[in-house]
């Protein structure tokens, strides 16, 4: 564990429902409890996600259940609880015409931050820290995907936020960019809860200290990565498959996932014992564990 | 085949939409309000509300309303793809360009046109179901409503859906499309209000007007109310060639969006500004080693007051930089051109003479003006949609409601953005109007003026309607929807009227209105101004309530709940501020305007008339004296605004019969009180809502018997009424008049009952159930001709009182002045008897003296405005010459001429031996008329000619009495133009005074004999007197109006009419000409002479001119009917020299009259030199409808 540098409060999400005017219940009965360091909340499209962190970031009230940070009623204190929150949503922009130095003081005086000489320091760390000093006189309308979501980032971290919310954040990044995003990310954590919510596993894998999995609006799992992949050590088989074996494997195995390396393709599966039929042992990984809750062979363990 | 689809597809989809079922709505409601602004015509005119024009003139206003809808659909249409960011899959689909724009373009115009298709439906409908206006409408016909549809509302609707639809496709923003809509709306009102009515350039308004709005009006203008209610809108001239230029004008806009779309990826441009062609390119740093590691600052906000009101600053100065450098912002230094191109128009004193820009002026017609008006309209509207959507639009608004700020600093934030943005409008304003000072060389700006003004009063209006537009646009929570609504919010008060809403607590932002004058300044009018705005500020309060109540912030539905649980301490606190601002204003202005005050609705106090003369009338002809002797005292108190008058009638029995009851007719507000008379009486009747009082003598007045009355009059204002306080009694600047029998009533008690007071339109007549009768007696009604009531003669005697430092003018001899406590006396007294009818007014004058003969002249002057007293005490030398040594002696001693303030209206009236003139005419410039027209010397000799025709001679209360009274005036003013400023100097007054008919006006109906409309007293009929003038001779005219002079100056029944008038030109005019005397006045005749072609040839030393020439005459019969005459009459030909650099018109080589008959006719002359042009009536003596055709360039052989 590193160090805490902050007296970080911890998140209490309890019972949370939510159900849509349209029927879809995005949230069941969603409970979690997140410390300061990074969350990774893992789940595929529509599962709820997006929903649960508007909640937390006080965009969106829940029709059931309770959530604190610290003291602090998320949903009945929003104004408190604003102040100590920075959010990166899914789906953004910025006002085109304007350039990131201006629109990063103005959100920089919404964030209270009133003191000119101040305000005008920490504009240029956060504009430094996210790589976006040379560019600061450009205009928004012209930054590409990745500089709009480090503009982002920065923005978010106006205020020194307690409670930092980034849903998906790496979507549509390169390799690299999300590799630097997702280092700024880590470092964030080390001061602060960080909720990060993505459909992609390396992201959690690589780091988060804790994670839950979530699907059609419940928690199917929460867990710290590490250890759930550890217990999946030794009940994680793959072999090389040709196109036609695949049903009857699907048949008989308990199919993980299938995909393609190197245009051949390669089954795992999940088995207390080596099934036969040319299987060799594999070491698991996060995305076994998230294959194992989806398809609810895995049972929720904390 | 893929252009059906998307047609197909597109209007499918918009017909389900709930949107388009609200524009259906409004359509409707925009028809019956535009159906119902006919009303009027209705009862007046006898008009049918299915009359062919009016549904046509319904389908116009409708198209220009509904330009607000175009804009919706078009932008729409335009946007629908990039909005949905969907773009890219369609643009890489196989379609070909003009497939997918044509398919667009074609859907937005379909459904515009089926919704247009309700306008005539509900107009047809309503003629089935008829609610309301029953009995006008005529016989239901189809062909009407389909052509009117064909014409006019297809063609606007394809018009303005190709304009607005290309904007927006170009500019990729619908909010563009609104702005495109507002400037259309907002032309077509500057062309009717200003291209057409005020300068007169109808044939450019009538094309430059998308809708054929103009040509409606004009058609409209110029019928009757017969043809109206059976001619269609002529579909020729000005309407095709008006459909066929905004045809080319919208295939042009077409083709070049075609030209310039491309089905491609929008790239976005780094400088957007339009003040900025281009930033520099975005610079990729993405390669650049990525080192830095977070260290996050600990910097955390401070949340404190101070800091909240940072944050509202820091987001109404970003969101005003915002706005002020996009280009929808173009529009405030477009309209301030627009304001210093038009304005100088507007200040024009009368005919086009240049005004002098004095900022009280200026102040006002800025405030007033409808440019500026529809323009923050319409600025307002975009901008508050633009701010409210500002986040949503830029999909940032999930960031900014994440982050700790207050919905309040928001909404003031934006509102302040607003304000900043009406400042910089109204600065742009001031600087344009101080930039026109500047130009005329006018350097007493008053700056302060200017910032109460625009930034003061105008800037509440705006304000109340910003914090519509933003309430509206919150909890409407539609963008486009919100704008058409707050749109229309703004035009609607417009139609309040013709809804029936008139008073000003029922129209949002509605006040009395504020009066301004150089003299008076703003007078009494601020305090009822206020008091209605603090009113509406609650109500404007309670809209930014809503607004903050229902404030969007993340995702979640809005809900009373929600509104509820934000109610929290200063919510409640506003609200219960605004809720006591319009309990305690609006109760103290109701209890202004309805407990202190009467309060009548237009209809109310017609009926009041009606009643007036059902209970009334049958003493219309019961005898009653007449007034002989008027004597005053007024105690003016002009800094209480109010006077009390001690009066003294002399009254004589001239029936023949014995007289046991007096009649008096008051004013409802100024009751006449303390009536006594020099013998017992008593009160029978005091009626005090119809002003009418009788009271019955013990004994009876025997004929020939005088009568003294005394009574008292007080004249103040109880708090204000729904239109303010009257400005009669000002500070300084009093102007009351007395007009007995004028129509409306006076402030003196009137003796007998009044027909002047009746209803006359014999629409209104029908309505209430009255007696048919013409709107005036006939010239063959001997009794109207003897009815002396307020035309009498009267010795008046006047003592006023006033402050100590005015000066206090009434007619007569000033016989003393003196102080008394402080403040000071004037005692006037007539020298010769004076019609009855009298101003008395009051104010720190100045006072120019001088003197004809034994006349004293004094021009009574603000001590400000000196700039014409010299000329208009020359002008009224010269007329008190001239007319006494031609129509006989000028009774009076002196001749007071008095300026008095604009709130008494723009306009002179020549009361006997005082002319009291406003305001505007001192800032008249003559010297600065490029056309070189002293009108102002003309038109103070037209005020001193009433001193004979009007006041010496007084026509009898019939038909064609304005001949003998404006068109009289008129002809000597001419005379006395030419006489002192030469026959060219009036050439050039007449050029001008003919504009007149260039407006679109109705076929006369009367000869001139009978006329009394305007035209007619004053054009046609001064223009008839120079006609005859020219045949018959000055000196024979004016023989004959002089005899007519002495036959009636007594004053003494019969009154003369015109027919007097004309017994006395006949007597003069020789037997050749009296067919042209009876063409001119005792007929309607219109002459069309045209020069065909003029040719001319050397011979020798001299030229000659062979003139090829048609001429015809028609007069115009029963029911409007014209027919050619045969026509042997004496017309003027005029051949003339090129002219000279720098003027204008060239030397006369020959002017002649010569008689010419029907039909084509060749003639010949011969010319000392080189003629340029030759010209048939060349002065337009007769008139003519087409004068262009009177002139034509002579061609060298």
């Amino acid at each position: 564990m590193p160090c805490v540098l902050a007296d970080v409060p911890n998140l209490r999400i309890q019972n949370l429902t939510k159900t849509y005017p349209n029927g879809v219940r995005a949230l069941r009965n969603v409970s979690l409890t997140i410390e300061q360091g990074m969350f990774g909340l893992l789940g595929p499209n529509g599962a709820g996600k997006s929903t649960l962190m508007r909640i937390l970031a006080t965009l969106q009230d829940p029709d059931e259940g309770q959530i604190h940070l610290g003291d602090l009623d998320v949903v009945r204190q929003k104004d408190e609880v604003r102040k100590t929150l920075g959010y990166l949503p899914q789906d953004f922009g910025f006002y085109r015409d304007a350039t990131a130095e201006r629109l990063l003081e103005h959100f920089a005086i919404l964030e209270g931050i009133t003191n000119r000489a101040t305000r005008r320091g920490v504009v240029e760390a956060l504009l430094r820290q996210t790589n976006l000093w040379e560019v600061r006189k450009q205009k928004l309308g012209g930054y590409s995907g990745g500089m709009r979501q480090r503009f982002g980032i920065a923005v978010a971290l106006l205020g020194d936020p307690t409670l930092l919310i980034v849903d998906e954040p790496t979507a549509g990044l390169d390799p690299a960019e999300r590799v630097r995003f997702l280092n700024l990310l880590s470092e964030l954590g080390e001061n602060s809860i960080v909720i990060l919510s993505t459909h992609i596993v390396e992201d959690v894998s690589e780091l988060c200290t804790r994670m839950a999995i979530i699907n059609k609006g419940e928690i199917l799992l929460e867990a710290e990565p590490l250890r759930a992949v550890d217990e999946l050590r030794g009940r994680i088989w793959q072999r090389i498959v040709a196109k036609e074996e695949l049903p009857a494997i699907e048949r008989e195995h308990a199919l993980i996932s299938t995909r393609l390396l190197g245009g051949r393709r390669v089954v795992r599966v999940d088995s207390d014992t080596k099934p036969a039929s040319g299987f060799e042992a594999a070491e698991p990984n996060l995305e076994d564990v998230y294959f194992c809750v989806m398809s609810g062979r895995v049972a929720v363990a904390a | 085949m893929k252009l059906w689809e998307i047609f197909r597809y597109d209007v499918t989809t918009q017909l389900r939409r709930y949107s388009t079922l609200i524009y259906g709505a409004g359509l409707v409601a925009a028809t019956l309000l535009a159906a119902s602004t006919f009303f009027d015509d209705v009862v007046r005119d006898g008009i049918l509300l299915n009359a062919p024009m009016v549904t046509t003139a319904c389908m116009i206003i409708v198209t220009v309303v509904g330009v607000l809808v175009t804009a919706a659909l078009a932008g729409e249409a335009a946007t629908r793809d990039i909005e949905a960011r969907m773009e890219p899959l369609l643009y890489t689909t196989p379609l070909a360009r003009a497939t997918y724009l044509g398919g667009r373009f074609l859907s937005a115009f379909g459904v515009n046109a089926l919704l247009l298709a309700i306008v005539p439906v509900t107009l047809a409908v309503w003629t089935f179901i008829p609610i309301g206006q029953a009995a006008s409408f005529g016989p239901f016909r189809l062909w009407p409503y389909v052509r009117a549809y064909l014409v006019l509302a297809l063609p606007n609707a394809f018009f303005a859906t190709a304009l607005l639809f290309s904007l927006v496709v170009l500019t990729r923003r619908a909010m563009i499309g609104y702005l495109g809509a507002a400037v259309l709306f907002f032309n077509s009102a500057v062309q009717e209000g200003i291209v057409a009515s005020v300068l007169g350039k109808w044939e450019l308004a009538k094309h430059l007007d998308l809708f054929g709005f103009i040509v409606g009006v004009a058609q409209w203008r110029s019928r009757t109310p017969i043809q109206r209610n059976t001619l269609p809108l002529e579909f020729e001239g000005a309407l095709l060639t008006n459909r066929l230029l905004w045809l080319s004008i919208s295939i042009a806009a077409l083709l070049f969006v075609y030209l310039r779309f491309h089905m491609a990826h929008h790239a976005p441009t780094a400088g957007r500004q339009w003040w900025r062609r281009a930033g520099k390119a975005p610079v990729e740093a993405e390669s650049r080693p990525w080192t830095v590691t977070l260290t996050p600052s600990r910097v955390r906000g401070t949340f404190d007051r101070t800091t909240r009101m940072r944050q509202a600053f820091a987001i109404a100065l970003g969101s005003f930089r915002e706005m002020i450098t996009s280009r929808a912002a173009l529009i405030i230094p477009a309209t301030a051109w627009l304001v210093y191109d038009v304005v100088p128009d507007l200040l024009e004193f009368g005919l086009g003479t240049p005004g002098r820009p004095n900022t009280g002026r200026l102040v006002l017609l800025y405030g007033k003006f409808n440019v500026s008006g529809i323009t923050v309209g319409a600025l307002v509207a975009f901008f508050a949609g633009q701010l409210i959507w500002r986040e949503r639009d830029a999909r940032e608004h999930d960031i900014r409601d994440a982050t700790p700020l207050p919905d309040a600093v928001s909404l003031l934030g934006k509102f302040g953005a607003l304000v900043l943005l009406l400042v910089t409008m109204q600065a742009a304003l001031i600087a344009t109007g101080i930039v026109t000072q500047l130009g005329s060389g006018y350097y007493d700006f008053e700056p302060m003026l200017w910032l109460r003004v625009l930034l003061g009063m105008k800037m509440v209006d705006y304000l109340l309607f910003a914090a519509l537009a933003i309430g509206v646009q919150v909890v409407v929570n539609q963008k486009y929807v919100a704008t058409t609504i707050v749109m229309l919010a703004w035009v609607l008060p417009q139609f309040a009227g013709g809804l029936g809403l008139e008073h000003n607590l029922l129209i949002y932002g509605a006040d009395p209105g504020v009066t301004y004058s150089e003299i008076s300044g703003f007078g009494a009018s601020l305090g009822p101004w206020l008091w209605f705005k603090l009113y509406w500020a609650g109500w404007a309060l309670l809209f930014a309530l809503l607004a903050r109540l229902f404030w969007v912030r993340g995702h979640d539905a809005r809900t009373f709940a929600l509104a509820r649980q934000r109610f929290t301490r200063m919510p409640a606190a506003i609200a219960a501020a605004a809720l006591a601002l319009i309990v305690l204003a609006g109760g103290f202005v109701f209890y202004n305007t309805n407990v202190l005050n009467e309060y009548l609705t237009e209809a109310e106090s017609t009926s009041r008339s009606a009643e007036y003369e059902r209970h009334y009338g049958r003493y219309a002809d019961l005898a009653q004296p007449l007034v002989t002797a008027t004597k005053l005292h007024v105690e003016l108190h002009p800094a209480r605004l109010s006077a009390d008058i001690r009066g003294t009638y002399q009254l004589e029995n001239r029936s023949g019969r014995a007289i046991d009851t007096i009649h008096l007719v008051t004013r409802r507000t100024v009751p006449a009180t303390g009536v006594t008379f020099d013998r017992p009486s008593r009160t029978t009747l005091v009626d005090r809502d119809l002003g009418y009082s009788i009271y019955t003598l013990g004994t009876p007045l025997a004929p020939g018997q005088s009568l003294r009355m005394d009574f008292e009059v007080r004249l103040a204002s109880r708090g204000f009424t729904n239109a303010g306080i009257s400005a009669a009694i000002a500070e300084n600047g009093t102007l009351l008049e007395h007009r007995p029998g004028s129509g409306g009533r006076t402030w003196l008690p009137e003796v007998g009952y009044r027909r002047g007071v009746e209803l006359d339109n014999p629409g209104e007549r029908r309505l209430y159930g009255l007696p048919r009768r013409p709107a005036l007696p006939s010239l063959q009604d001997a009794a109207a001709r003897n009815e002396g009531r307020g035309l009498e003669r009267i010795d008046l005697d006047t003592v006023i009182g006033t402050d100590a430092d005015q000066i206090a003018i009434a007619p007569g001899a000033l016989r003393r002045s003196w102080s008394e406590r402080g403040r000071r006396y004037f005692h006037y007294v007539t020298d010769t008897p004076i019609r009855n009818g009298f101003p008395i007014l009051s104010a720190r004058y100045a006072v120019y003296r001088s003197r004809w003969k034994t006349v004293d002249i004094e021009v009574v002057y603000h001590p400000k405005h000196a700039w014409n007293v010299e000329r208009i005490a020359r002008a009224a030398r010269a007329s008190l010459d001239d007319y006494s040594r031609h129509f006989g002696p000028y009774p009076q001693r002196q001749l007071r001429l008095v300026e008095f303030p604009i709130t008494g209206g723009n306009r002179l009236t020549g009361h006997p031996g005082t002319v009291i003139w406003s305001e505007v005419l001192a800032y008249a410039d003559p010297a600065a008329d490029p056309r070189q027209i002293d009108f102002p010397f003309a038109v103070i000799a037209h005020e001193v000619a009433h001193q004979w025709w009007g006041n010496q001679v007084v026509p009898a209360r019939v038909e064609g009495a304005p001949l003998v009274s404006e068109s009289l005036a008129w002809y000597s003013a001419m005379n006395v133009v030419q006489e002192n400023l030469g026959r060219e100097h009036l050439r050039r007054v007449m050029q001008v005074m003919r504009d007149a008919y260039l407006a679109p006006h109705q076929t006369p109906e009367l000869p001139l004999l009978r006329a009394t409309d305007w035209l007619a007293a004053y054009r046609t009929g001064a223009l008839a007197m120079l006609s005859l003038r020219e045949a018959v001779g000055t000196d024979r005219i004016n023989a004959a109006l002089r005899n007519f002079v002495v036959e009636y100056r007594s004053g003494q029944p019969p009154f003369p009419t015109s027919l007097d008038l004309y017994r006395h030109l006949r007597a003069v005019t020789p037997p050749d000409t009296q067919p042209l005397l009876n063409d001119l006045f005792a007929e309607i005749t219109f002459w069309d002479l045209r020069m065909k072609s003029a040719k001319v040839v050397p011979t020798g030393a001299a030229y000659r001119v062979t003139l090829h020439i048609a001429a015809y005459k028609l007069k115009v019969g029963t029911a409007g009917r014209e027919t050619r005459v045969p026509m042997n009459d004496r017309i003027e030909l005029t051949l003339l020299a090129a002219p000279k650099a720098g003027e204008s018109r060239g030397p006369v080589l020959y002017r002649q009259t010569h008689r010419l008959h029907s039909g084509p006719q060749t003639l010949t002359v011969t010319v000392p030199r080189l003629p340029a042009s030759a010209a048939i009536d060349a002065d337009s003596k007769l008139l003519d409808r087409n004068r262009e055709d009177n002139l034509k360039e002579i061609a060298q052989r």
